[in-house]
């Protein structure tokens, strides 16, 4: 690490189970989760000259949800774009046959991927990447008073699911 | 006496600690007075919970060796090229599927073709039989009566 900016192979074998977690949260599944992993590395890496040391792990965190939510916005301006091995973009993906099933996180992780992704990305920089409010408006571009609102309302809309679901089950 | 709010956006912000004292003191008083914003914080800190006591979801076993294997930095690289072609190639299918349903839809210009052939043989007809060529020049369908 020169000058205390780290290259990028670094930052990936430093930070890549960081920038993995958050990166799944936000998509909701494996396949998508390392196609935003990537493109953010490809990122980083054209970014570190900018890169001021710092919390490296916010700044991780505001590319792949800038990459996720650019994402997002693409498949919504050409729908015919998704792929067909990633039917589960938009549909909240079911735990695959071969993963350890792990009861309440599954469920949560299945109230999350069904939140509309203003809310998503609001409530994963917060409660997964643990970035405060300020910093959460950067990435997002938003006030500071919307960023509130809209982890205020995503924890409520996640809250409602899991009770229901435990409700019907 | 002002009344009490409905709890709203500020029990989540209390919960993760960024109110300035003002707002963290009011919503202090409404939870110490108020049964229904302790049921909102209690819902929002349940969600909150579930969410930071999610595990670390790891990447599957050979995903980060790929990543940093120079190899793949060049797979990248071509799958960021095929974007852009893809790109031009769909608007270029698109304007050719513009120029086609355009000379389709719009109508081109009237033309008029006058049956020439069709209107000589009428016209000897007539004057094989009147004996009058001039006054049978025209059909009487095509008489242009003259205003003033």
């Amino acid at each position: 690490m020169a000058g205390g900016v780290p290259t990028w192979e670094e930052v990936a074998r430093d930070h890549g189970r960081f920038l993995y977690n958050v990166a799944y949260r936000l998509a909701g599944n494996d396949s998508d989760a390392q196609d935003l992993v990537q493109e953010a590395l490809l990122r980083v890496r054209k970014g570190l000259e900018r890169y001021q040391p710092g919390s490296l792990e916010g700044w991780l965190a505001r590319i792949v949800t800038n990459v996720f939510l650019d994402e997002v916005r693409r498949r919504r301006r050409r729908p015919a774009d998704s792929f067909p091995e990633d039917p589960d973009w938009v549909i909240p993906p079911a735990p695959a046959a071969d993963e350890v099933s792990t009861g309440f996180s599954d469920e949560v992780q299945a109230a999350l991927a069904a939140l509309p992704e203003e809310f998503r990305s609001a409530v994963v920089l917060c409660d997964v990447a643990d970035l405060p409010y300020e910093e959460i408006a950067e990435s997002l571009g938003v006030p500071v008073g919307t960023v509130r609102s809209r982890i205020h309302r995503g924890r409520r809309l996640l809250r409602n699911a899991l009770v229901s679901t435990e409700e019907t089950a | 006496m002002s009344a009490r709010p409905a709890p709203d956006d500020r029990l989540s912000a209390y919960l993760d600690g960024e109110l300035d004292a003002a707002e963290r003191d009011a919503v202090d008083g409404y939870l110490a007075e108020s049964s229904e914003w302790r049921a909102g914080r209690d819902e929002v800190a349940f969600a909150r919970d579930a969410l930071r006591g999610l595990p670390v979801h790891e990447a599957r076993a050979g995903f980060w060796e790929e990543v940093l294997s120079p190899d793949m930095a060049e797979v990248r690289a071509r799958r960021r090229s095929r974007v852009p072609r893809l790109t031009a190639a769909a608007t270029a299918a698109v304007a050719v599927a513009a120029v086609v349903v355009a000379s389709l839809v719009i109508p081109s210009p009237n033309r008029v073709t006058p049956r020439v052939p069709a209107l000589s043989d009428s016209h000897a007809v007539r004057t094989s039989v009147s004996d009058e060529p001039v006054s049978q020049l025209a059909t009487l369908s095509m008489v242009t009566p003259f205003r003033k």
